[in-house]
C-alpha cells in the first residue's frame, strides 16, 4: 500500500531528526507508521477513518507552540516532528496515566494479556506508578454484544475503533458509544446484536482486553502460541492469515494486512476454518476394508499398496475437489493420466448454485480455495469432464474404481452425504480426505481411506478467484502421518519419500519465540 | 458610562415581543435596508464594526463569514442558541423579550453570506423561549419575512427552531452540529472548520444569539456608528449576566470597556452588609477565577481580562463574597465538568472525573497533603490536550481556585474542615 505503487507526488519531513518521504496529504501518524517509527496511539488504525480521541500521538512540530495529534496533521514540505522530545513524552505518559486510571488492571485475568496495547504503550511509554487513590469507575461486565464478541467494559478504553468499524467496513452500525464522560459505555442497540459477518474483527483491533472473542477466550494464554503466515481456505477470496499455534494444534486465526486480497479484514466464516484441522477432527487411521475384513496400518504402507492396485487402466476415476494446492492437482493428475492412464477425472463442485455470489467485502459464494488452480490444472492436461458421466459410469460398471481426493473442510461441502451414497456404489472406492467422517469410515463395501494434511501441515501454491497465486508454508503438524497428495503419489509410484523433515510444531515449544507482536510497538513486530 | 440600552431599548416594553410591536419600534427595517445592501457589503460593515462573537470566544465575526469558501455550494446558519455556560442567561434574556430582534439579525446574516437556510439551535431547558421563539418565526413566516422572495427582494431564506436534549457540549459550534444532525451531540475533529465542513458537511457559520442582534444595529448605524461604545478592540456594548452574591443579580447591558468594579456596586447594588468580596468568576464557569484584588482592577473587555490570564467569555460574571469557601465553590464547578464532559476525549473523560473525586475527598476528609498539587498537575495534562474547548474549560477553574486560593485548600485537607462559615460548607450536604 506504500509509496511506490502510484503517481502522488511525495513529500520530504523529518521526523526525530532523520529524513522521511511520505506521498503528499499524508498524515503525520502516516509517516510515523510507513517508515516504522515508533508513536504511541490507540485509537488511530490504518484501515479506519481518524477519531483523534486517544491524544496519545501527540507530536511536536516545529514553530507550533502546542503539542498536535499526528493522526489528524497533514505532512507539509519541510516540517520537522519530534515525539521524543521531553514535552511529548511527558504528554504521552500523562495521556497513558488517563488510559489506565479506571481501567481494572486485572491483566492475570485477561485475554489479551501478553498481546495488550495497554501493556506494551505502559512498558515503551509509561512505566509509573498509579497516581489516582480514588475508586475506579464501575461497569458492566461480560456483556454479550452478539454471538462472537463479549465486552468488558470496565477494560474498555472507548477509542471507538470497533464503532468505527461496524460503520465503515460491513455498514452496519450495530455498536455505539453510550451515556457520557467517563461513564459511557460501548454497547448495542435494543434486539439489534453485533451479528455482521465481519464481528470478530473487533476484537484484532480493540487494543485492550475490551472486546474477547467467544471462541478463543480463556482457551490459551497468547505466550504459549506461536504463529505463521497462511491463507484462510474458507473461500475463493484467499484472506491472508495468521495461525496461532500449539503442539496441541491451531488455536486461531487472525488476518494479515494485503491489500491486493483482503486488507486488514477477513470474515466470521474464515475464523472457524482453522477448527477442522486439530485432531479431534481429523481422519487419523488409515484402513482398508475388503471382504468384510477390516486391515489398520501406517498411511505409507497403505498408500503403497494402493499404488500396486491402482493400474488397472481406464476402469479407474479420480475426483477431486477445490481444497488442495496447484502442486498437489499436478502431481495426482500427471500420475493418473501418465501412470494409471485415465482421463477420467472429475471436478467435485460443492456449491454450484452461488459458487459467482459476492457480498462485496469479502465473502465469496465459492467456498474452495483452489477451484482456479485446479481449473487450470485440468486445462492444462485436456481434462474436460461432466459429473453424470461418472455417475452414469458408475453405474453401468464401466469405472470400478472410484479414487476420491478431498475435500478438505468436510463442513464446506453440504452435498457430502450426496456424494458418498453415490460414490460408494463403485465396486472399489478410495477416500483420501482430511477430515473424519462417521459414514465414511463405516462403509461396508470394498473401501479405502487414507488421512490427508491440511492447508497448514504442507506448503503450496493457491489461486484466489482473482487469478492470484498466493504460496503458503507449512505452519505445524497435527496429524503426523497424514499425506499430502503430492506425497501420496510418490507413494503410489513406489517411490521413498524424500527424508522427512520435522515440521517446527513437533519440536517442544519454544515460547513466545517468533511471535509477531501487535501493531503498536513497530521494534517488535509489524502492522 | 453607565449601563446601556443600546441592544436591549425596547426590552422592557412587553408588546416588543410580538411582531406588530417589533414593528411599530422599526423592527425589520434594516432587513429591508440590507436586502437593498450587497451582501459583501455587509461582512465588509460587520468587519468595521469590529463585533466579537458573544458567546464566549470573542471571535471576529466578520473574519468569520469571510472564510466560507466561494464555491457555489449550499451553506448553513446556525444561531447557537444553546447558552449552556454556568452563570449565564443572557441569551434566554434576548430571546423572551425580542425574539424578533434575533430572527432579523439572522435574516441579515444569511444574506450576508448567501445562506438559505438558518436554524436556530436552542437548549433543551429553554422551553419557555422557544415557545417565545417558534411563535416569533410563525409570525414571521406568516409575513413573508422568512421563506421566499423575502420583502420582494428576490431572496429565498428559511429559519426553523431546533431544541436539543439539553447538553453543555452542545454549545460547542461542532458538538451543536452533530447534536443537529441527529447524532450524538459531541465536538468534531477539527480540521475540517465548520467554515469549510459543518452542518451535513457543507460550509456552516455558527453565531450566537447576541452576536447576530448585534448584526441589526450594525446595519442601521454602520461598521463605525456601531464603535460609538465599547474600546477599539472590544467594540460596542454587551450583555451581562450578574448572579452570586450582589444585591441586584440579573441581566446588565453595558459598554465593552466598562469597570467590574463599577457594575457590581453601582448597576447591581453592591454586596450584602458586612460582607467583603473575595472572587469573581468573569465569564461563565470556565474563565479562570479572579481575586477581589483582580478584580478591583478589571475592566470587561477582551484585553483586559486575557491580560489577567482570564476571559470575558460569555459575560457571565459570578460575585463569591467572603461568606464561601472556595473549595465549595469550586466543587460545584468541578461536577459539572465531569458531568458534562461527552466522554470522547481521554484526558477530558478521565481528568474530569478524577479532579470531582480528589476534591470529593478533601471535603470529606480523606485527602492526602500532595493532592492540591496532583490538581494542578491533572489540570495541566487537561489544558490543551483535546478536540474541543471542554477540557481547557474544567482544567482553567481548578489551576485559577487551587493557585489563587490555595491556603484554603491546604486548610481544608490538614484540619477536615473549610476555613470559613465555621467549617460546614454546601457540598457536605449535597454529596
Amino acid at each position: 500500500m506504500h509509496s511506490s505503487t502510484t503517481n502522488v507526488p511525495m513529500v520530504k519531513i523529518q521526523v526525530n531528526g532523520q529524513e522521511v518521504e511520505v506521498k503528499e496529504g499524508s498524515t503525520i501518524i502516516e509517516a510515523f507508521y510507513q517508515n516504522k517509527i515508533d508513536i504511541a496511539h490507540y485509537c488511530w488504525h490504518p484501515g479506519l477513518s481518524v477519531a483523534g480521541v486517544c491524544r496519545l500521538c501527540m507530536v511536536e512540530i516545529e514553530g507550533n507552540p502546542r503539542l498536535q495529534i499526528a493522526c489528524n496533521t497533514t505532512v507539509t514540505p519541510g516540517m520537522k516532528v519530534s515525539n521524543v522530545s521531553e514535552k511529548v513524552k511527558d504528554a504521552v505518559k500523562w495521556g497513558l496515566d488517563f488510559h489506565l486510571i479506571n481501567h481494572p488492571l486485572d491483566c492475570p485475568i485477561c485475554d489479551q494479556a501478553g498481546e495488550c496495547g495497554l501493556q506494551d504503550q505502559y512498558m515503551k511509554y509509561g512505566r509509573n506508578d498509579s497516581k489516582m487513590g480514588e475508586a475506579k469507575v464501575k461497569k458492566h461486565k461480560v456483556v454479550d454484544l452478539g454471538p462472537r464478541v463479549v465486552l468488558d467494559s470496565e477494560r474498555c478504553i472507548l477509542c471507538s475503533r470497533c464503532v468505527r468499524f461496524c460503520d465503515e467496513v460491513p455498514k452496519t452500525s450495530e455498536l455505539g458509544i453510550f451515556n457520557r464522560g467517563d461513564r459511557a459505555e460501548v454497547g448495542t442497540f435494543d434486539g439489534k446484536p453485533l451479528t455482521n459477518k465481519y464481528s470478530t474483527n473487533v476484537v484484532d483491533i480493540c487494543p485492550v482486553g475490551a472486546l474477547t472473542s467467544r471462541d478463543f477466550r480463556f482457551r490459551q494464554r497468547v505466550w504459549f502460541l506461536k504463529d505463521k503466515e497462511t491463507i484462510c481456505t474458507g473461500c475463493s477470496t484467499g484472506c491472508n492469515v495468521k495461525a496461532y499455534y500449539n503442539k496441541e494444534g491451531v488455536f486461531r486465526v487472525k488476518p494479515v494486512y494485503n491489500a491486493a486480497v483482503n486488507g486488514h479484514w477477513m470474515c466470521d466464516d474464515g475464523r472457524d476454518v482453522y477448527k477442522f484441522v486439530n485432531r479431534e477432527n481429523r481422519l487419523i487411521d488409515a484402513k482398508i476394508v475388503s471382504g468384510g475384513k477390516t486391515e489398520h496400518m501406517q498411511p505409507m504402507e497403505l498408500a503403497k499398496r494402493l499404488g500396486a492396485t491402482l493400474k488397472v487402466r481406464a476402469s479407474v476415476a479420480l475426483v477431486l475437489t477445490g481444497s488442495h494446492s496447484v502442486e498437489e492437482y499436478e502431481a495426482i493428475v500427471s500420475y493418473f493420466k501418465n501412470d494409471v492412464g485415465t482421463t477420467q477425472i472429475y471436478h467435485w463442485i460443492n456449491n454450484p448454485d452461488m459458487i459467482d455470489s459476492f457480498d462485496g467485502i469479502l465473502i465469496r459464494g465459492d467456498k474452495n480455495p483452489n477451484t482456479k488452480g485446479l481449473i487450470e490444472v485440468l486445462a492444462k492436461n485436456g481434462i474436460s469432464t461432466q459429473w453424470k458421466s461418472l455417475t452414469d459410469a458408475i453405474g453401468t460398471g464401466a469405472v470400478k474404481t472410484v479414487v476420491v481426493a478431498g475435500p478438505e473442510n468436510q463442513a464446506l461441502f453440504p452435498d457430502m452425504k450426496v456424494k458418498i451414497s453415490e460414490l460408494s456404489k463403485a465396486a472399489k472406492l478410495v477416500w483420501m480426505t482430511a477430515g473424519k467422517n462417521s459414514e465414511l469410515e463405516s462403509l461396508a463395501g470394498d473401501v479405502a481411506l487414507l488421512p490427508l494434511k491440511t492447508y497448514v501441515e504442507k506448503p503450496g501454491t493457491f489461486v484466489n478467484h482473482a487469478g492470484l497465486r498466493q504460496k503458503t508454508q507449512a505452519v505445524t503438524s497435527i496429524v503426523p502421518g497424514a499425506l499430502s497428495l503430492a506425497e501420496a503419489v510418490q507413494l503410489f509410484r513406489g517411490e521413498d519419500l524424500l527424508a522427512k523433515q520435522t515440521p517446527e510444531g513437533d519440536k517442544p515449544n519454544e515460547i513466545g519465540k517468533g511471535r509477531v507482536d501487535n501493531e503498536f510497538t513497530l521494534t517488535r513486530g509489524v502492522w | 458610562m453607565a449601563e446601556v440600552k443600546y441592544l436591549s431599548e425596547h426590552y422592557l416594553k412587553p408588546e416588543y415581543r410580538s411582531l406588530d410591536g417589533y414593528k411599530k419600534h422599526g423592527g425589520y427595517e434594516m432587513l429591508a435596508k440590507a436586502l437593498k445592501m450587497e451582501p459583501q457589503k455587509i461582512i465588509d460593515e460587520v468587519k468595521a464594526s469590529g463585533l466579537r462573537g458573544r458567546g464566549g470566544a470573542g471571535f471576529s465575526t466578520g473574519m468569520k463569514w469571510g472564510f466560507l469558501p466561494n464555491n457555489g455550494e449550499p451553506r448553513y446558519l446556525l444561531c447557537n442558541a444553546d447558552e449552556s455556560e454556568p452563570g449565564t442567561f443572557k441569551d434566554r434574556v434576548m430571546m423572551e423579550k425580542a425574539p424578533h430582534q434575533l430572527i432579523e439579525g439572522m435574516l441579515i446574516a444569511a444574506f450576508a453570506v448567501k445562506s438559505h437556510k438558518a436554524y436556530i439551535y436552542i437548549r433543551g431547558e429553554y422551553m419557555g423561549p422557544a415557545a417565545i421563539l417558534e411563535q416569533a418565526i410563525t409570525e414571521a413566516k406568516a409575513a413573508g419575512l422568512i421563506g421566499k422572495n423575502i420583502l420582494g427582494s428576490g431572496f429565498d431564506c428559511d429559519l426553523d427552531l431546533y431544541l436539543g436534549a439539553g447538553a453543555y457540549i452542545c454549545g460547542e459550534e461542532t458538538g451543536l452540529i452533530s447534536s443537529l444532525e441527529g447524532y450524538k451531540g459531541q465536538p468534531k475533529l477539527k480540521p475540517p472548520f465548520p467554515a469549510v465542513q459543518g452542518y451535513l458537511k457543507k460550509p456552516t457559520i455558527v453565531n450566537n444569539v447576541e452576536t447576530l442582534a448585534a448584526v441589526v444595529n450594525i446595519i442601521r448605524d454602520g461598521g463605525q456608528g456601531y464603535r460609538k461604545y465599547g474600546t477599539e478592540k472590544s467594540a460596542g456594548t454587551k450583555l451581562f449576566s450578574i448572579s452570586g452574591n450582589v444585591n441586584k443579580p440579573g441581566t446588565y447591558e453595558v459598554p465593552l470597556g466598562y469597570k467590574m468594579i463599577d457594575l457590581i456596586n453601582i448597576e447591581c447594588g453592591g454586596l450584602k452588609p458586612g460582607r467583603k468580596l473575595k472572587a469573581v468568576v468573569p465569564g461563565g464557569s470556565s474563565a479562570p477565577v479572579l481575586t477581589a484584588e483582580e478584580a478591583e482592577r478589571a475592566t470587561l473587555d477582551y484585553e483586559c481580562l486575557a491580560g489577567m490570564g482570564s476571559m470575558l467569555g460569555s459575560g457571565a460574571i459570578i460575585v463569591i463574597d467572603d461568606s464561601n469557601c472556595m473549595v465549595d465553590v469550586l466543587s460545584t464547578i468541578t461536577h459539572f465538568y465531569h458531568h458534562e464532559s461527552c466522554g470522547q476525549c481521554t484526558p477530558c473523560r478521565e481528568g474530569t472525573g478524577w479532579i470531582e473525586k480528589i476534591i470529593h475527598s478533601i471535603i470529606h476528609g480523606h485527602a492526602k497533603p500532595g493532592d492540591v498539587d496532583m490538581l494542578l498537575k491533572i489540570a495541566d495534562n487537561m489544558k490543551g490536550r483535546t478536540i474541543c474547548a471542554l477540557s481547557d474549560a474544567a482544567a482553567l477553574p481548578v489551576l485559577s481556585f487551587v493557585t489563587k486560593f490555595r491556603d484554603e485548600f491546604e486548610y481544608f485537607i490538614k484540619e477536615k474542615k473549610s476555613k470559613v462559615r465555621g467549617g460546614q460548607i454546601y457540598a457536605q450536604l449535597h454529596h
